[in-house]
């Protein structure tokens, strides 16, 4: 399964990407979303999965460097 | 990796056989980047599109130059690209100019390049390879329009 995930940060409208995976994200991950540490702290179907595809859409929150 | 082993990890070629995904990859041609490089430019002409085999890539669109302010439009980030994605799917479907600048920001990014007539004439003479990849250019469209509409309302920018 490819795992199609849609990003986005909670307040930072020019973070988001969109990335294939091997593997879902699950929350409490940490990615790098451009200069960005964010955290995972939601993972939803996007829409339902066709073929050898998942889509899924995952909500972070930036981590302050001090988190 | 082959270029067909990281093309067949792209949405654009779901629903396809080995087979039908080398007749598409036999069109087109890989290109590297380093962060910073211009893939397309916004208001440009059109006759490509891309999948990006590795690395990543930002879109950008500008917020329009200002009467009687110098220097060039404010360009805004909308989404950044990773392997599998797909960019340029818009122009190829519509002919039209870009609408948004994509620029490689990760080193050592690879991308592959499709000749728009070149696939459009594999797409006419073949209506099963043309009717599956439509479908995903469809996918792949509103999966963006899904994304944008969440960046909307959890990111907090009218951008």
């Amino acid at each position: 399964m490819i795992y199609k995930v849609s990003y986005v940060v909670i307040g930072k409208p020019n973070l988001g990407s969109i990335v294939n995976l091997d593997a879902p994200p699950r929350v409490g991950d940490r990615v790098q979303l451009g200069n960005e540490m964010c955290e995972v702290i939601e993972v939803v179907d996007l829409i339902p999965p066709r073929e050898d595809f998942a889509y899924l859409h995952v909500t972070c929150r930036p981590v302050d460097e001090a988190g | 990796m082959s270029v067909t082993e990281y093309l067949q990890q792209s949405e654009l070629f779901s629903g396809l056989t080995s087979e039908q995904v080398e007749q598409i990859v036999a069109l087109g041609h890989e290109v590297f980047y380093n962060t910073g490089d211009a893939i397309i430019r916004e208001g440009e002409p059109s006759d490509e599109m891309y999948v990006v085999c590795s690395g990543m890539v930002e879109v950008t669109v500008s917020r329009g130059a200002i009467p009687d302010v110098p220097g060039p439009p404010q360009l805004t980030s909308i989404a950044r690209l990773g392997q599998g994605q797909m960019f340029g799917e818009m122009a190829l479907v519509d002919r039209g100019a870009r609408s948004a600048t994509v620029r490689c920001v990760q080193d050592d990014t690879v991308v592959y390049v499709i000749p728009r007539q070149r696939f459009w004439d594999l797409c006419d003479s073949d209506h099963t390879i043309g009717y599956i990849v439509m479908r995903n250019i469809a996918a792949d469209l509103s999966f963006k329009l899904r994304h944008r509409n969440l960046q909307m309302r959890l990111g907090g920018g009218e951008r």
